[in-house]
Order: C-alpha cells, then sequence, then structure tokens
C-alpha cells in the first residue's frame, strides 16, 4: 500500500501516512486552495486502508488553524472511522495540541463530539 | 381455486354475507340431483370466476400496500438523511466560526504585541507614529494640539559599558516603571529608542510636558535605580515642543530632538523647551 508524505506550507499540513503501524498523521494550519487536490488522496488513503487489512488505524493530529473546507473533511474522515468503529474496527484518534493555546483542545472537542471509539486530546508543555 | 380457499377469502374480506352465499352455491353444487342441469354448470362457470376476481383484488391490495409502506420508508429515511446533513452542517458553521474566532483574537493579541517594545512593555515608536497619523485629521477639525517631550538617559552609555547590557537593560525596565508612574490617564508614554523615551500630552506645551519631566526628575533625586543589587543615580535631559494645530508630528519631533541637544549641550540634567534652542 502506498504512503503519502506531503510536506507543510504556509497554508497546507504537513501530511504523513504509515501502513506499518496504521498510523494517518496531520500536523500544521490547514486553508489550502484546493481542498479536494490536497484531501483527496488522504480520504483514498484511509478507505484503502479500512478495506484492505483489519488492523487498527490511528489519527495523530496536532492540527492549529482550519478552514471551512478543512473542518469538513476532517469530519468526513472522523466519520470514515466511527463507521469502521460500529463495524467492530479498532480505531483511535490522539489530537496533540500547544498548552498555551486552550482554544484548539476546545475545538478538538467540538470533534470529539459525536465520536464513540477513543480519543484523546493531549495537551503537550512547548 | 378450491371452493374452501374462496370461503376463507369471503371471510377475511369481511363480507360476512360472503360465507353464507359460498355455502349455499356449494351445497347447491354439491347436490347431485343437479348433476346435468344446464344451470349448474353457469353457476359452477360464475362461481369460480368470483373467486378468481376476489383473489386478484386481494393480490392488488397487497401490492399497493407494500409499495406504499416502501413509498413510506424512503420519504422517512430521507427525511433522516436530511436532518443528519442538516446537523452536520450546523456542525461545522459552528466549528468554523470558532476557529474565526480564534484568528481573529490571535491578530487582536499580534496587534497589540506589536504596539509594545518587549523589554520595557512600553508602547513602541509604531504604535506612535500610527496614533498620531490616525489622531492628526480629528485633531485639526477640534482645533486641539499637543506637547511632546523626548527624555534621554544622561550618559547612559557608561552605565552598558560599565555593567554590561544585561544590567543596561534591567535598568531601561526600571526607568520605564519609574516613567510609567508619573504619568497621568490620557498621556501616553514610549520607549523612542535605546534610551530615549517619548511623552505625549494632551494640551499646550510646555506646561503639563515640563510637570511630568520635573516628576521624573525629582524621583530620581530621592531614590536611585536599582539595577540588581547596584543603586544607580542617573540624570535626564528633556526636550519639549508643541505639535501645533495641523502640523505633521514629525516636525515637531524634529524641534522636541534639537531642545533635547540643547538641553545636553547646555551640561544635561535639565529640561529644554524649544523656545531655547536657539538661546545663547
Amino acid at each position: 500500500m502506498k504512503d503519502l508524505t506531503i510536506s507543510a506550507t504556509q497554508s497546507t499540513p504537513e501530511v504523513r501516512t504509515d501502513s506499518e503501524q496504521g498510523i494517518l498523521s496531520m500536523r500544521g494550519d490547514s486553508y489550502p486552495e484546493n481542498t479536494f487536490e490536497l484531501f483527496g488522496p488522504v480520504i483514498q488513503w484511509v478507505e484503502d486502508f479500512l478495506a484492505g487489512s483489519a488492523r487498527p488505524l490511528r489519527l495523530d493530529l496536532r492540527l492549529l488553524y482550519l478552514n471551512t473546507s478543512s473542518v469538513k473533511v476532517l469530519m468526513d474522515i472522523l466519520d470514515m472511522l466511527e463507521d469502521a468503529h460500529q463495524s467492530g474496527r479498532d480505531v483511535s484518534v490522539a489530537w496533540f495540541y500547544d498548552v498555551r493555546n486552550e482554544r484548539i483542545a476546545e475545538l478538538a472537542e467540538e470533534f470529539k463530539e459525536d465520536c464513540s471509539f477513543p480519543f484523546d486530546i493531549v495537551g503537550e508543555e512547548p | 381455486m378450491t371452493a374452501d380457499g374462496g370461503r376463507a377469502r369471503g371471510a377475511r374480506a369481511g363480507h360476512a354475507g360472503l360465507a353464507e352465499l359460498a355455502g349455499r352455491i356449494e351445497g347447491l353444487l354439491a347436490d347431485p340431483a343437479h348433476q346435468g342441469h344446464p344451470l349448474r354448470e353457469a353457476l359452477a362457470d360464475l362461481w369460480g370466476y368470483t373467486n378468481g376476481q376476489l383473489a386478484r383484488i386481494e393480490r392488488i391490495t397487497h401490492i399497493s400496500d407494500a409499495y406504499q409502506a416502501m413509498a413510506k420508508e424512503h420519504e422517512v429515511s430521507l427525511g433522516e438523511r436530511f436532518e443528519r446533513q442538516m446537523r452536520r452542517l450546523g456542525k461545522v458553521a459552528r466549528i468554523s466560526d470558532r476557529y474565526q474566532e480564534m484568528m481573529r483574537e490571535l491578530n487582536t493579541t499580534l496587534r497589540d504585541v506589536s504596539y509594545r517594545d518587549p523589554l520595557t512593555g512600553l508602547y513602541n515608536r509604531r504604535l506612535v507614529t500610527e496614533r498620531m497619523r490616525e489622531d492628526a485629521g480629528r485633531a485639526v477639525a477640534a482645533g486641539r494640539s499637543y506637547a511632546i517631550a523626548l527624555i534621554d538617559i544622561d550618559h547612559f552609555k557608561e552605565v552598558n559599558d560599565c555593567y554590561g547590557h544585561d544590567l543596561g537593560d534591567r535598568v531601561l525596565v526600571e526607568f520605564a516603571r519609574v516613567l510609567t508612574e508619573c504619568v497621568r490617564d490620557g498621556e501616553l508614554c514610549a520607549r523612542w529608542g535605546g534610551e530615549e523615551f517619548l511623552l505625549v500630552l494632551p494640551g499646550a506645551a510646555p506646561g503639563p510636558a515640563r510637570g511630568v519631566a520635573l516628576r521624573v526628575q525629582e524621583k530620581l533625586r530621592r531614590q536611585p535605580l536599582m539595577a540588581g543589587s547596584q543603586p544607580l543615580w542617573l540624570t535626564i535631559s528633556v526636550g519639549i515642543a508643541q505639535v501645533r494645530v495641523g502640523e505633521h508630528f514629525s516636525v515637531a519631533l524634529d524641534r522636541a530632538d534639537q531642545a533635547l541637544y540643547r538641553a545636553k549641550q547646555l551640561g544635561r540634567d535639565r529640561i529644554c523647551d524649544e523656545d531655547e534652542i536657539f538661546a545663547a
């Protein structure tokens, strides 16, 4: 399975996947000009990973600012995880944030709201 | 189609009379006395046909009911999907709003930071020049004028040279504290650069500007600045000028600078007004 390595830019997050470990990590700001171009392959990777194996999937997030379409994409991905979880799959999210920016934790809580799988919001000291 | 089936269907259809009619007809058809009678054969055919029609009606009703149930189900699932999408949309909007709010607050914080001198916490040159530019039009309209005082710590270079820049920085922080204690509401106090500080006071010069400068001098005479454990007796030189109605701030600042230079020339530790620039 082909892994993704997308470097961060001013307006897009760093995205990395690890099919061996079953990890999708995203870090940084996200307000891309073309959301589909950036996240299309990410969604595809999640779909393929969930369909192609029975191994656990973990999302490692260190996201800061998200524009509206990025919020929607992230909710789509979380929905995919929720569906997988409902059919018995081991999925989880770990959302890390800088303790100096408590607002990020509040936003992560909003995302967590409808998720019944393990969703940890972890404060990190700078 | 059996006669039993026809009866049963008749009873299910709820026609109370049909069961009784079926009994009669089937009795007549079964009676050997009517065998061979032409009407018996016609009755048998008619009875068969009737039962066939009844069965058809039953089937049509059944299928029709199934369609209705399906349509109903579809409607419900559409409704549910619509509601789910609306909830989702609401959530996206809510989260997105919060991100925007976060950005706005961050911008405000950044703007505040960009207006402050990081060492002393006083306003910086950027804030003063922006505020004076913004205020220029209003000041002209209201016929308002300002006094400005440029304050320089005497021989500050020696503090840095003797004690090092770290201690020099601490002295600046201490001095900024003294300065802040001497200004009142509505008076602007900024670090202009290096060891130079600027006061902007509404109203005419030199009156209130001289008042603040005198208070600062008085404080420095009564108590040394503590730079760590090191007491330092410092003095200041001050140049005061008036920002005249309609005049550009930088023009008045030049005069304040010249007045400050004059104060230095005259031996430091003194306050000079712009009137004294060319005094002998």
